[in-house]
């Protein structure tokens, strides 16, 4: 059983807040990642929820007991590292078994649980060699092995794939997932990879500038974002400003390009004349004879499909996809652009325009 | 810029373009090295075979016999002694000050190096004063009556407890602070996580703290002598070094064959005992475990919190303090006694001496010193690099006395003799000073990517050009704070110039012989003179240096 809860949370270093006042409830055994551009104050997070830090402000809570004040070595949660950090010194089931051997169990439970995490990790068979001898997606499995063998319910994942190959990365996060779930463990993982983040949540919780920018489920975040930032953020998309031109009685709304083109969205709460923004994904922008007319600047191989950008007539730069065995347009065609409605997601346009609302530090 | 010097740089980049050039600079950087450093260093031993006569009288005589060996084991003991203190007292200081961030950080930061920067001949008088009530002196010290070789222990404690503090801190500071930290998620309390995670990777730097405190205090010669002639105990009360510097000040007690022999015997049997050491040391101190698996949840944790790691923290700067900052300082109560009259002739003449010696050394040992401390950084696989990195060590941990007393015998072999004695006492003087230069440039080099070089030569640059533009930039501070360490310690050296000649006058040499007639007030206000001129120009070095780099920047 692990339940973090964390009531209103702030760290301040001398003026600098690298976390404000922020509030999450985790559940037991949930997956979250902590999503962010670097210096967004995530790894911060973690580090105030096992210990390493006291936050200057607000509470943690596990499993409804005030954890705040308990130091890190007694408060039993696993901690990864981004640089690993296996202890050089020591053989890898040394390692695994340094938190029962710290915590004094007795040499049965330091044999029994080295076995046992080795082995769910898959790297029993090589158990008594050196950390130095290991690739680096090897040695990060025991790394994880050694935080669980402390027997706790809970682990912090700190970048722990961000120093590892591309192919690696992929496969060992999957791992990870199967892993804990098989355990039941509740996980807090931190990274800036939006698309590991996707595919390895139950949660994600996206931060930015020290503050939780949005919650919800990967599928959510993807395809209702709640902000330009997250739309941007999360995934490719195009966003293009509107301003609302017309509204139907049942909300059906339609806006107008700066070029004057006008297109159809769904429903929305907007008014006549407000002015917006609209994100709409690469995958959801069709070819067809009639639309937005514009011209293909660029078309890049993406591995499994086309990529191609372009620029509207409404100024636009706007970028669509062509399944990798269909026919390409040359640089310099002109084409008609089409965006499939229910896609689109219209948001208030920020008051520091579109760059200053998706910057990243 | 004038012409000539930038044509004579273009020349050189161009020369340095050669491969045929570079490596036969290289050798001849190692030539230099080896007959100019290493060999006259321990040419004494040679003797023991040319001259086994005289040895052999040494031997035979149990009076002599006798002293020698007692002067020998009592400089080991209390080389052993002191090296355990450091440790055991530098430890918390070293995590204080890699680990702890505090107001007042930097002053203690400096404190710490002061001792360094005196001459040992003044730390012998300031320690004597502070702790003992020597006769002759007006200045009431604590007046604590102790036995000559506890009085050693607290003198040799001066100047090698820094050296020990900083090699410890910069493993601490290699150490990846996020291993404690993982220990500590793990379950361990810190203590738990210090002697088990920490300590065990700190082996290399107890090693390096060990030998160069252990080598520093076998090789004291000038504070030594003058704490024991303060003590009046000169001649009854010997160390190896001492013994040979009072010899040479006494020559009605021995005959010249036996005081040769005597020389031969201590300066061998300390070069042997010494090059021992040092891979006796290495080799225990890389395969020592701490055998003990078992750990203390509740007594770490009891060790960890609460009044006991404040306790030890206020211990370690107490210790500092009293036991090290006080005692140095304390020679500056002289200004408060009526100023004496000292001889400012003699006095300049022996600074411009010094000063002399130490900056004609540190000169030569940065030209042929970068060379070698370049090839080693970037060859320490290769057999020769390893070699190289071992015998620049030697003249570090031979004891200075003996180092002086071969090289004469070396270099006097050649014809060389007393009219040469400056020149002397300038080659003896490279040779000690030479390890502490090329040691903080290997340091510094080996944490320089050499994809730096790479790229300035894939950009058109000459070799010397890239070394010139590129590398030195960056390695400049380390070139300036080894340069500075080692001025300072040929300023402070009295052993090895005793040991080459009776007739160049340094500083601490002067201050011996003030000391000797028992002009205690002078010899102070001397040192106080030559401390005060050090400061000057180690802070004019800084300044300019730290301008000059901010304008490059």
């Amino acid at each position: 059983m692990a339940r973090i809860k964390l009531e209103r949370i702030s760290m301040r270093f001398g003026d600098f807040y690298a976390v404000r006042d922020i509030s999450l409830d985790i559940n037991n055994g949930e997956y979250v990642t902590i999503l962010g551009p670097s210096g967004c104050g995530k790894t911060t997070l973690i580090k105030v929820i096992s210990g390493i830090w006291r936050p200057t402000e607000g509470k943690v809570y596990v499993d409804g007991m005030d954890v705040t004040d308990i130091p890190m070595e007694d408060r039993d949660v696993g901690y990864v590292f981004q640089n690993i950090a296996l202890f050089p010194h020591m053989s890898l089931k040394e390692n695994v078994a340094y938190s029962p051997r710290v915590k004094d169990q007795g040499d049965e439970a330091m044999e029994s649980l080295s076995t046992e995490y080795l082995e769910l990790v898959g790297m029993l068979a090589r158990a008594g060699m050196f950390p130095d001898e290991l690739s680096g997606g090897e040695q990060q499995k025991v790394a994880i092995a050694r935080a669980l063998a402390s027997g706790s319910k809970m682990l912090m994942l700190d970048e722990p794939l961000s120093a590892l190959d591309a192919r690696v990365r992929v496969e060992l996060r999957y791992e990870l997932r199967r892993l804990v779930k098989k355990l039941g463990i509740t996980v807090l993982h931190v990274t800036h990879d939006q698309e590991e983040a996707m595919s390895v949540s139950d949660r994600i919780v996206l931060m930015r500038y020290g503050a939780i920018a949005e919650v919800g489920t990967p599928l959510e975040i993807y395809r209702r974002p709640k902000s330009v930032f997250a739309a941007n953020f999360i995934g490719e998309t195009n966003l293009l400003e509107c301003t609302v031109s017309d509204k139907s009685k049942n909300g059906k709304t339609k806006l107008k390009l700066r070029g004057g083109e006008e297109i159809r969205a769904s429903k929305t709460d907007f008014k006549v004349g407000d002015p917006v923004v609209i994100s709409v994904r690469p995958e959801h922008v069709y070819t067809a004879t009639d639309g937005l007319e514009a011209e293909v600047t660029a078309v890049v191989f993406m591995g499994t499909y086309w990529r191609v950008r372009t620029t509207a007539a409404s100024r636009d730069f706007v970028e669509y996809n062509v399944s990798s065995d269909d026919e390409v347009p040359s640089i310099g065609d002109r084409v008609h652009l089409v965006f499939n409605k229910k896609a689109i997601v219209v948001f208030e346009r920020p008051r520091g325009g579109i760059e200053g609302e998706i910057k990243l530090e | 810029m004038d012409g000539a010097p930038v044509s004579f740089l273009k020349r050189v980049d161009e020369l340095s373009g050669s491969s045929k050039v570079r490596r036969s600079w290289f050798a001849f950087a190692c030539a230099v090295f080896i007959i100019v450093i290493v060999v006259p260093s321990i040419f004494v031993v040679t003797k023991l075979f040319t001259d086994w006569g005289l040895v052999d009288s040494v031997i035979n005589n149990d009076g002599i016999r006798d002293t020698v060996l007692s002067a020998v084991a009592n400089s080991f003991s209390i080389a052993l002694v002191v090296t355990v203190i450091d440790i055991v007292v530098g430890l918390p200081m070293a995590w204080i000050m890699v680990r702890k961030d505090f107001k007042g950080k930097k002053w203690l930061d400096t404190l710490l190096d002061m001792p360094l920067a005196f001459p040992t001949a003044v730390l012998g008088i300031s320690v004597v004063m502070f702790w003992g009530a020597p006769e002759g002196v007006e200045l009431p010290g604590l007046g604590i009556v102790v036995s000559p070789y506890v009085m050693m222990i607290f003198l040799h404690i001066l100047f090698t407890y820094p050296y020990m503090v900083r090699s410890l801190s910069a493993i601490l500071e290699q150490i990846e602070p996020n291993f404690e930290t993982a220990a500590m998620t793990l379950g361990a309390s810190k203590w738990t996580a210090f002697r088990t995670i920490t300590l065990p990777l700190f082996r290399a730097g107890l090693a390096t703290g060990f030998i160069l405190c252990f080598a520093r205090s076998l090789s004291e010669t000038g504070g030594t002598y003058i704490a024991l002639t303060m003590m009046g105990v000169e001649s009854t009360f010997f160390t190896g070094p001492s013994f040979i510097s009072w010899l040479k000040s006494d020559t009605s007690v021995y005959s010249a064959d036996e005081m040769m022999g005597a020389q031969i015997l201590i300066s061998v049997i300390m070069i042997v005992l010494a090059l021992l050491l040092l891979v006796v040391v290495r080799k225990a101190i890389a395969g020592f475990h701490i055998p003990l698996k078992k750990v203390w949840p509740d007594l770490g944790r009891k060790l960890s919190r609460g009044p006991l790691p404040k306790a030890k923290d206020v211990l370690t700067i107490a210790f500092l303090l009293v036991v090290v900052l006080l005692p140095a300082f304390y020679i500056f109560m002289y200004l408060t006694q009526p100023i004496p009259d000292i001889d400012y002739g003699v006095l300049l003449g022996s600074i411009a001496t010094s000063f002399l010696v130490a900056g004609v050394a540190v000169a030569v040992d940065i030209v042929i010193g970068v060379p070698m401390a370049m090839y080693i950084a970037r060859h320490r696989d290769g057999k020769l690099g390893q070699t190289l990195d071992g015998l620049v060590n030697v003249p570090l941990i031979i004891p200075t006395t003996a180092l002086g007393f071969s090289l004469a015998l070396f270099w006097g072999g050649f014809g060389l003799s007393e009219s040469f004695a400056l020149l002397l006492v300038i080659l003896g003087h490279i040779s000690f000073t030479y390890p502490l230069v090329v040691r903080n440039l290997i340091g510094a080099i080996e944490e320089v990517d050499p994809a730096y070089e790479e790229v300035a030569m894939t950009l058109g640059a000459k070799p010397f050009q890239a070394f010139r533009k590129v590398l030195f930039p960056i390695v400049k501070s380390a070139v300036i704070a080894g340069g500075i360490l080692a001025f300072t310690r040929s300023l402070g050296e009295t052993g090895a110039t005793t040991a080459i000649s009776n007739t160049v006058n340094t500083v601490p040499i002067y201050i011996t012989k003030l000391v000797q007639s028992g002009d205690y007030t002078e010899a102070a206000m001397c040192s106080i003179v030559l401390i005060a001129i050090c400061f000057v120009i180690m802070l004019v070095l800084r300044l300019v240096t730290s301008r000059r780099s901010g304008r490059d920047a």
